[in-house]
């Protein structure tokens, strides 16, 4: 799948923008705050609906001016149109494909993949296990539709859950234990598929992992996924293992009225080498292992999908000194379409840029083609 | 904008029905307005009859004209099963398929402490009763499934387990006319865990 072209209208510095796109390389360049990365925010709202950092609308509309619109038209076996229209004085989106309005975005969640490698993905090796686990979620939802459905009713589940169990405390009404009861078996119903899924997945991606880091580094390096959750792989064992972890968990669940068990509290622990990346890996250990997770989460999507996602990388390619540029280079002609900022000017050579890529300069919210 | 003050009045209460926005409300009123006077008052009559005239069943809580609802009064429905449903409109939408002739219980919402609905405000007492009382076999679960929906019928399930009742709960599965390849792997997986013998 690629992108054609788009249309900015009062997008943050772009007052108006029109570009159309090659189907391989785009470079956009130019200085700190010229309006590159508002490009690729404006490409991620088109794939998702959502904004890449998630940002309030508000803040994406010029100053000054009362909307903003996105428009951009794919080009695949078919021809699709997505446009996003943001009403700043009624604070609400809407989302068009083909000029239908979509009313969840997780009905087109998937439709446009794309992954995006960006300076924040620092907290995915070196963060909280939310981090890691929003990392997971978005691949896994991206690739499979069955998987983000389930983890929309998982979550209402928690929610509805938390609720209750505050009701319980409030009230200390004993009719209310029944009804926990059936709150906790759609909790386990649900939470076992997702981890379930994600044992599946781990597997899978650990292999992607390790072909990835084979062809970007010359160094002899392992890397590894370890699934850390409540239960082991076997499924009937995870539906009673969730069972009795909550039934211990009761007592305190009641006094946080929070929920404590389930995989909404799962880890994935990073390894290189057998060793934790977390605890032992080196500055530049970390930046490898997110660079190869969204590579590796690349060629994943693309063969779950049988669908070549965008590739987005903001800002981080001057970063890579350590990867090999030809490499990198080669790599990215394998990927597809990419889209690639960059103050950077001096590295260019490094990318063996040929006839077909294109490079749009950036100058204050105004674009032109080098 | 100056408006006659009945007739921004007429937009501003029209505007508040489901699905109605403001264009539509005002195209409404000024039809109304340009309408016949019969019209007009067979409608204002309609409105006034469907607050004042239909109550809520007795035993089932579905809509009725009398205490009890006209199936719940037919001599021809099959008293010994009972489905259980969330709003009285799900029992339009069962009768209009005729597949079903036992009784309904409308239990008036599904369990959601976020909305502050636990069992307490749902209509389960009187389905507990109505079972007691004596001829009921089965019991049949009709809700949505959602979490919501699934965890109602867990925790009924749990309250009529100890009864000498079949407990059943409709099939989920595919579409009728949908296809095979387009459906969600969500339906087609339900459709094969509940698949019948032929």
């Amino acid at each position: 799948m690629v992108l054609k072209q788009v249309e900015l209208s009062n997008f943050r510095l772009h007052r108006s923008t029109s570009l159309s796109f090659s189907d391989k390389l785009n470079l956009i360049i130019g200085g700190n705050g010229q309006g590159k990365t508002s490009i690729l925010e404006a490409i991620y709202y088109l794939c998702t609906t959502k904004n890449l950092n998630l940002a309030s609308e508000k803040d994406v509309v010029t100053f000054g001016e009362q909307f903003f619109e996105v428009a951009g038209s794919f080009s695949d076996i078919s021809n699709n149109k997505t446009r996003i229209f943001f009403d700043n004085i009624l604070n609400k989106k809407n989302f068009f494909l083909d000029d239908k309005q979509v009313f969840r975005s997780a009905d087109i969640y998937g439709k446009f993949p794309i992954v995006i490698l960006i300076q924040s993905d620092h907290a995915i090796t070196l963060g909280a296990p939310s981090e890691r686990r929003r990392f997971v979620d978005s691949v896994l939802s991206q690739a499979s539709h069955s998987y983000l459905e389930i983890l929309l009713e998982y979550n209402k589940t928690l929610r509805q859950r938390a609720s209750l169990l505050s009701l319980l405390k409030e009230t200390n009404d004993k009719n209310l234990y029944s009804q926990l009861d059936a709150w906790t078996e759609t909790l386990i119903e649900n939470g076992s598929e997702i981890i379930k899924q994600r044992v599946n997945f781990v597997n899978e991606f650990n292999v992607y992992m390790d072909q990835t880091y084979d062809k970007v580094i010359d160094k002899l390096e392992v890397p590894r996924i370890v699934y850390n959750t409540l239960c082991d792989m076997d499924e009937e064992n995870t539906k009673q293992k969730f069972n009795d972890a909550i039934a211990s968990a009761r007592e305190e669940e009641k006094r946080k009225c929070t929920n404590l068990v389930g995989p909404h509290r799962d880890d994935f622990i990073f390894h290189i080498n057998e060793l934790e990346l977390k605890r032992f890996g080196s500055q530049g250990q970390h930046k490898t292992f997110q660079v190869v997770l969204r590579f590796a989460q690349f060629f994943y999507i693309k063969d779950k999908l049988g669908k070549t996602p965008i590739f987005l990388m903001d800002d981080v390619f001057g970063e890579l000194d350590f990867f090999r540029a030809e490499k990198i280079s080669e790599y990215l002609s394998e990927v597809g379409q990419t889209f690639i900022t960059t103050t950077d000017f001096t590295r260019m050579e490094e990318l063996n840029l040929i006839k077909e890529n294109r490079i749009i300069k950036v100058e204050h919210g105004k674009t032109s083609y080098a | 904008m100056l408006l006659a003050e009945p007739l921004e009045r007429a937009i501003e209460e029209l505007s508040k029905l489901p699905s109605i926005g403001k264009k539509t409300a005002q195209r409404l009123a000024i039809h109304l307005l340009k309408n016949d006077q019969t019209d007009v008052d067979s409608l204002i009559k309609a409105i006034v009859e469907l607050k004042t005239k239909i109550h809520f069943c007795v035993d089932c809580f579905n809509l009725a004209v009398d205490d009890k609802c006209a199936i719940c009064l037919s001599q021809k429905r099959d008293k010994t099963i009972i489905c259980i449903v969330e709003e009285a409109s799900d029992v339009i939408a069962i009768e209009k398929t005729n597949e079903y002739n036992g009784l309904y219980h409308v239990l008036g919402g599904v369990l959601n402490p976020l909305a502050n609905v636990t069992a307490d405000s749902l209509h389960i007492a009187e389905l507990v009763k109505r079972v007691d009382s004596g001829e009921v076999t089965e019991l049949i679960f009709a809700l949505n499934p959602d979490s919501e929906g699934d965890t109602t019928s867990l925790y009924l399930i749990k309250i009529f387990k100890e009864y000498p009742l079949k407990l059943t709960r409709i099939a989920r599965g595919l579409p009728i006319g949908g296809d095979l390849e387009f459906a969600d792997i969500a339906t087609i997986g339900r459709a094969f865990i509940g698949r019948i013998t032929v």
